[in-house]
């Protein structure tokens, strides 16, 4: 059998970017909400059903959703995940503890939002009432809200 | 197969380098939402779905899946195409076979492209790879300045090829692409859905932007455009109790042929301005057109020219003049919007260019000049029979539709 050369073509893309994702009227509203650390949502004039955060269409009902409505920061925790590896530059990075990721639906609201829980994953348990917890500088950015724990 | 008709179209607000005030399904939904405002239905009327846009140009893989609330489709048939700059027109083919077929009674197409969201040189690189190694194979060194040279001003520096040998082939000089450009970014200063608009265009102001890769200079080259498009058909019954106004599909064919800037068929280098698959598709929908000579019997084109010099060399390729004919229908002012022969009286892909849309709005431009709702841009002569053409995918793959004012007789 012949040898299996590595002969590879490698184009050089000369070009340094990166993508930049609008967020958009919806969700820079949600965005504007955390300056004064307030959760907004949209609520359908239709069916009354509240997302957070907030989008364009309530689906259900095909309608442009008008509405902002702020909601209370306490929520249930739905369902849990423990997180035991954290992802770095594409690889796999053991978790110096193990940390709680879980599904978070505000009082009041239709779905759930997915956060980090301030909770032991001993402790955690699915249909435990949670709070939001801000970071003490807000900057109206994601990461301001910092996780929830136990109500 | 049924007949089946335009009767409705969308476009966003504007078409512009940057939209600031809008996430990427935000901005479908004006499109969508227009289309349906435009034809006076609910979104319980449309049956299904067709979406178009090229995911590498802003990294997002499955866009239609983002935009299913935007565009109201939860619960319905949704399929994407993915063709390159013929995207538009293949999201149109494939709504058309929907109602066709009898599959739905009202399908809408939905296609668009935010550029300013990510970079489409990138995109592009991420495409090119078949002609990359075909390159390879033509015995260019890819990975050295030669090959860099030609692929290192992005589709500009590729399509170089086509644009010279066009030019040597046609006996049409640069000075025609000059012109041709510059017509259409007047053209484009009348309709409010294009980018690049400028009254005050002329062949000689175009000539003094800077050389890309001979005979491409910078004022033959399209921007990089933010917006998004529909369009809704309906077959024949639905049609008539929906629309007063319908332009009728009376044809549609699609052809590629082998990879590369130089036109490879059957493994031969052959030459990149030949455009057999136009040649090809143009024949296929003419014949199911029912139309034997386009010159005679097409009253309006809308070409595909992401480059200026493709509305002469597409005119040619499509059959609606002689070859080496276009330049000089050009100098006879037979390509304006009062002329014998007028084409791209939007502006042209030249003057706009959200790629996902781009293929698209050729087939609504038609259709707007059929149903006489151009405005600004309706051209002079009656329009009765309109050609739309596509192009991209790599440098080979092409689309036409024909549409006309009353059905085919089946």
């Amino acid at each position: 059998m012949e040898e299996i050369k590595d002969t590879f073509l490698h184009p050089v893309v000369p070009l340094d970017f990166q993508n930049n994702y609008r967020v958009g009227a919806y969700l820079q509203r949600y965005l504007d909400g955390f300056k004064e650390k307030k959760i907004l949502g949209a609520k359908c004039s239709q069916c009354g059903r509240v997302v957070v955060p907030p989008r364009k269409y309530c689906g259900a009902c095909n309608l442009v959703m008008e509405e902002f409505t702020e909601l209370p920061q306490e929520g249930t925790l739905e369902n849990f995940t423990v997180g035991h590896v954290n992802l770095e530059k594409g690889q796999w990075k053991r978790a110096d503890a193990p940390y709680v990721i879980g599904m978070v639906r505000l009082d009041g609201a239709a779905n759930a939002m997915l956060a980090r829980l301030n909770v032991s994953p001993a402790d955690a348990r699915a249909g435990m009432k949670v709070k939001a917890v801000w970071k003490d500088q807000v900057e109206g950015e994601h990461a301001d809200l910092d996780c929830f724990e136990p109500a | 197969m049924r007949n089946v008709g335009i009767i409705g179209i969308g476009y966003t607000p504007v078409f512009v380098s940057k939209r600031k005030d809008v996430s990427i399904v935000e901005m479908i939904s004006e499109a969508v939402d227009a289309g349906l405002k435009n034809t006076g239905l609910a979104p319980e009327d449309i049956d299904a779905y067709v979406f178009g846009n090229m995911a590498t140009f802003e990294g997002v893989n499955m866009p239609h899946l983002w935009a299913t609330e935007h565009m109201h489709a939860r619960g319905k048939p949704i399929m994407r195409f993915a063709t390159g700059g013929t995207i538009g027109m293949a999201a149109f083919h494939g709504a058309y076979y929907h109602v066709a077929s009898g599959m739905a009674d009202i399908a809408m197409a939905v296609t668009y492209e935010k550029h300013s969201e990510g970079d489409a040189q990138v995109g592009l690189m991420g495409i090119i790879t078949p002609e990359l190694m075909a390159m390879l194979s033509a015995g260019i060194d890819v990975t050295g300045q030669s090959g860099m040279g030609a692929i290192g001003g992005g589709s500009a520096g590729g399509i170089s090829f086509q644009a010279s040998s066009y030019l040597h082939r046609s006996g049409a000089g640069i000075e025609h692409i000059d012109a041709i450009a510059a017509m259409e970014r007047r053209n484009a200063a009348k309709n409010p859905y294009a980018h690049l608009k400028d009254p005050e265009a002329t062949a000689e102001k175009i000539a003094q932007t800077p050389m890309v890769s001979w005979p491409i200079r910078f004022g033959h080259i399209c921007p990089t455009t933010d917006g998004a498009t529909v369009c809704i058909l309906a077959s024949e019954e639905k049609a008539a109790k929906i629309a007063d106004k319908v332009a009728w599909v009376l044809g549609v064919a699609n052809c590629a042929s082998d990879a590369t800037t130089a036109n490879l068929i059957d493994s031969q280098i052959t030459d990149p301005a030949e455009q057999l698959p136009a040649i090809m598709a143009s024949k296929k929908a003419c014949e199911r057109a029912g139309i034997e000579d386009p010159k005679k019997e097409i009253d309006y084109v809308e070409i595909y020219n992401g480059f200026a010099h493709q509305t002469l060399m597409y005119l040619e390729k499509v059959g609606m003049c002689e070859v080496g004919e276009a330049h000089k229908l050009l100098e006879a002012g037979e390509l304006e919007m009062n002329g014998r022969c007028p084409v791209n009286a939007s502006g042209g892909v030249v003057s706009t260019n959200s790629i996902g849309t781009s293929a698209l709005n050729r087939v609504t431009e038609c259709a707007l000049q059929i149903m006489g709702q151009a405005g600004e841009h309706q051209v002079e002569k009656e329009v009765h029979k309109a050609m739309a053409h596509g192009w991209g995918g790599l440098m080979q793959y092409c689309t036409i539709t024909i549409l006309g004012d009353k059905p085919k007789k089946l």
